[in-house]
């Protein structure tokens, strides 16, 4: 394992540090025996010291060699200078001395690179091959040696592999005559699949083809096809599997070549009452009613395509005694008898599609009778209450009395409360159809208020503060909010006692999630036990708000806390008694995920 | 000087009532007990506001509504629905009229009150 040092983004192995000191040391060691004798007058034999740290670092390094060369160059040329001047001969010798370490450093260099880049393209394409190669001896079949690829098809490691002869790989005696048969043709061959057996004693198809190299080796190349041959196998028998698989399914199945049946199970008989004879080698779009038959085309030219995806798509179907059914198809691109086919699958969903057009036609019924009851039950209403009203509006001038007059308020509240009740039951019906759905818009909740006191005209009633920021928005839907701030202004006002007073103040904090909307009234207060029941639709008697009971018009607050949960709110209630009430609604600031905006 | 208002309605016992209502409330009703007989009616003499009920026949009180506001002049004058119908909410959800309003029968007198005030201002 290598080891390295990082020197400013340099990394550097402990074996270049060592060599580095080497060729130092060397040729410092030059440069010293090379002073001395030239001041022994020793001649100049020691310069061919030079050439040991020249050819060391060059063959490590062959293009970095050449600067090592050129360093000694300079130094020797340094030292005679030194050392001869002004001798011209000796100064023309040392210089030809120190031209010829870079000529040779240049020159070992070039071909020990060549040498060493062949090298590793021949050790990289013999590691990495995709082939396994193996080679081995042609008497003995002594396998001398492996790459990677062949580990791995084999399962064994390279040691393990020089133990064992190459005969031995074979998977049985017949595969391994046939390969001596091969092997004395003293032919190369090409293609020879056979089988071996893995370290894990399996089974395992390989393509080999060999060449001899020299004398007795022989370089063999192993190429994997297990995968190749087991697929051969499954699709000459997937034809039989399928009939074998579909033949119990309770799904329609049929197999279809050309878009022609070739096959069709029991439950497709069952689906759609045709034998056997009647539609086997027909086209499938004979069963499709003529409404269908053009979407059904266009479908079908997708299974010709060169590769067919998986598809599905909805279909009528014509059975024989001419009833029809609806269907999911889903077909299946496979292979049958070595042709492209398809494999079709009908999920009968014909029971499905009826009681989903039942409900539909229900529910439209029921709208549109609700809507007739509403209109039927409301009308006779109006001149009763319009009557009522404008008696009591002029009372001298219809000669009414005291005693009357209280009879006709009676009156009037019983219509108004009829009225309240249509309203309510109306309501809920259709949120309990769960047809109702909300409608987001960004609104200024002060303005929505102030336009609920205006039109309930509630400003004559009780005496109404608003403490709401003015610029303060709710993103929820407007009328829903608007009618449960009517319901809890006019519950508010009728639970009140003279004088009346409601606060209507916000209390949502910025980092709150909700808003949070205060009414509170100074009214009689609702006891513990009671609060859970004032929200229920149909209230008991003794629970009623003042407001709901008979003597006032009494909106419904299990409409407010419907409405207010369908915005993923609630509302709460403080109450005591004889003292007042606050229903606080807390609304979400952010709408639900998924409701897209109105 | 008073103020015309146009009720079209077909249940007499109701035009009955709003006469004697709005006469009472100083206005100036007058009765339609049909949708095309108001049209033209409204056509030569523009009322103040048009006081219309939805379930009608031979039109109903949204066909004459489209008639009426197709017709120059005729988009500013205020109509309120007077309606027994709870579908005209989500109706009235698709229509952005400032000139229209909705009352839901029955209705008080308070009520029409505020809202004939609302109306004609």
């Amino acid at each position: 394992m290598e080891r390295y040092i990082t020197v400013r983004n340099y990394r550097i192995s402990h074996t270049d540090i060592v060599r580095f000191w080497i060729i130092v040391s060397l040729a410092l060691c030059c440069i010293l025996i090379t002073a001395l004798s030239l001041e022994e007058n020793a001649g100049t034999l020691s310069t061919q010291l030079f050439y040991f740290p020249i050819l060391y670092a060059t063959y490590f390094y062959p293009r970095r060699g050449v600067f090592v060369a050129a360093v000694c160059a300079v130094v020797y040329e340094v030292l005679v200078y030194v050392h001869y001047f002004p001798d011209a001969f000796q100064l023309g010798a040392a210089t030809g001395q120190a031209v010829l370490f870079v000529c040779v450093a240049a020159v070992v260099g070039y071909f020990t690179e060549k040498i060493r880049i062949s090298e590793t393209r021949y050790r990289s394409i013999f590691e990495y091959s995709l082939l396994g190669i193996i080679l081995f001896d042609k008497n003995s079949f002594g396998i001398t040696l492996t790459n990677q690829q062949v580990e791995q098809i084999l399962g064994y490691t390279a040691d393990e592999l020089k133990k064992i002869p190459f005969s031995a790989l074979f998977c049985n005696p017949d595969e391994q005559h046939r390969f001596f048969g091969e092997l004395g043709s003293s032919v190369d061959i090409r293609n020879f699949e056979t089988c071996f057996l893995t370290k894990a004693r399996e089974p395992c198809w390989v393509n080999l083809s060999w060449t001899r190299i020299d004398g007795n080796s022989v370089s063999c190349s192993l190429l994997d096809i297990s995968t190749r041959k087991h697929a051969l196998q499954v699709a000459d028998d997937s034809s039989t599997q399928y009939q074998q698989l579909t033949e119990s399914s309770p799904t329609a199945i049929v197999i279809v070549e050309n878009g022609v049946i070739m096959f069709m199970n029991p439950a497709f008989v069952r689906f759609l009452g045709y034998a056997n004879a009647d539609l086997l080698g027909k086209d499938l779009g004979i069963v499709i009613p003529p409404d269908d038959k053009e979407r059904f085309l266009a479908f079908s030219k997708r299974w010709g395509t060169p590769v067919p995806a998986a598809d599905r798509s909805e279909f009528r179907f014509l059975s024989k005694s001419g009833e029809i059914k609806s269907g999911m198809l889903y077909f299946t691109p496979i292979t049958r008898k070595k042709n492209p086919a398809g494999l079709i699958n009908i999920v009968d969903n014909t029971d499905w599609e009826r009681l989903k057009e039942s409900v539909l036609l229900g529910n439209e019924r029921r709208r549109g009778m609700i809507s007739t009851v509403a209109h039927e039950l409301r009308t006779p209403l109006q001149p009763i209450m319009g009557y009522l009203n404008l008696l009591l509006q002029d009372q001298k001038a219809f000669g009414v009395t005291e005693e009357t007059r209280q009879i006709l308020e009676r009156c009037v509240t019983s219509v108004d409360r009829e009225r309240q009740i249509i309203d309510q039951m109306l309501e809920l019906s259709v949120l309990d159809s769960g047809e109702t759905e909300l409608e987001y818009s960004v609104f200024r909740v002060a303005d929505v208020i102030r336009t609920v006191i205006a039109d309930g005209g509630y400003a004559g009633k009780a005496e109404i503060n608003l403490t709401i920021p003015p610029d303060l928005t709710f993103e929820s839907d407007k009328t829903k909010i608007s009618f449960v701030i009517d319901i809890m202004l006019a519950n508010g006002i009728t639970s009140s006692k003279a004088p009346k007073k409601i606060w209507i103040t916000y209390r949502g904090a910025e980092s709150h999630p909700f808003h949070r909307l205060a009414i509170q009234d100074n009214g009689l207060g609702i006891t513990e036990a009671k609060l859970d029941e004032i929200f229920e639709p149909h209230p008991p008697e003794e629970s009623k708000l003042p407001g709901q009971r008979n003597g006032g018009p009494g909106k419904s607050l299990s409409l407010a806390k419907k409405y207010i949960q369908m915005h993923g709110g609630y509302i709460s209630v403080d109450s005591i008694v004889n003292i007042g009430s606050t229903f606080t609604l807390h609304i979400p600031k952010k709408r639900p995920d998924g409701v897209k905006p109105s | 000087m008073t103020q015309k208002i146009v009720v079209v309605e077909d249940d007499q016992p109701i035009l009955d009532l709003m006469e004697l209502l709005l006469k009472n409330q100083g206005y100036e009703p007058v009765l339609m007990p049909n949708g095309l007989d108001a049209l033209d009616y409204v056509r030569k003499n523009p009322p103040a506001l048009i006081l219309l009920d939805i379930m009608m026949n031979p039109i109903s009180g949204w066909e004459f509504l489209e008639r009426l506001r197709s017709e120059y002049g005729m988009h500013e004058i205020p109509v309120i629905l007077f309606t027994a119908s709870p579908e005209v909410t989500e109706k009235m959800a698709g229509i952005n009229d400032p000139h229209l309003g909705v009352l839901y029968k029955p209705v008080s007198l308070l009520e029409l009150k505020t809202a004939l005030a609302k109306y004609l201002g």
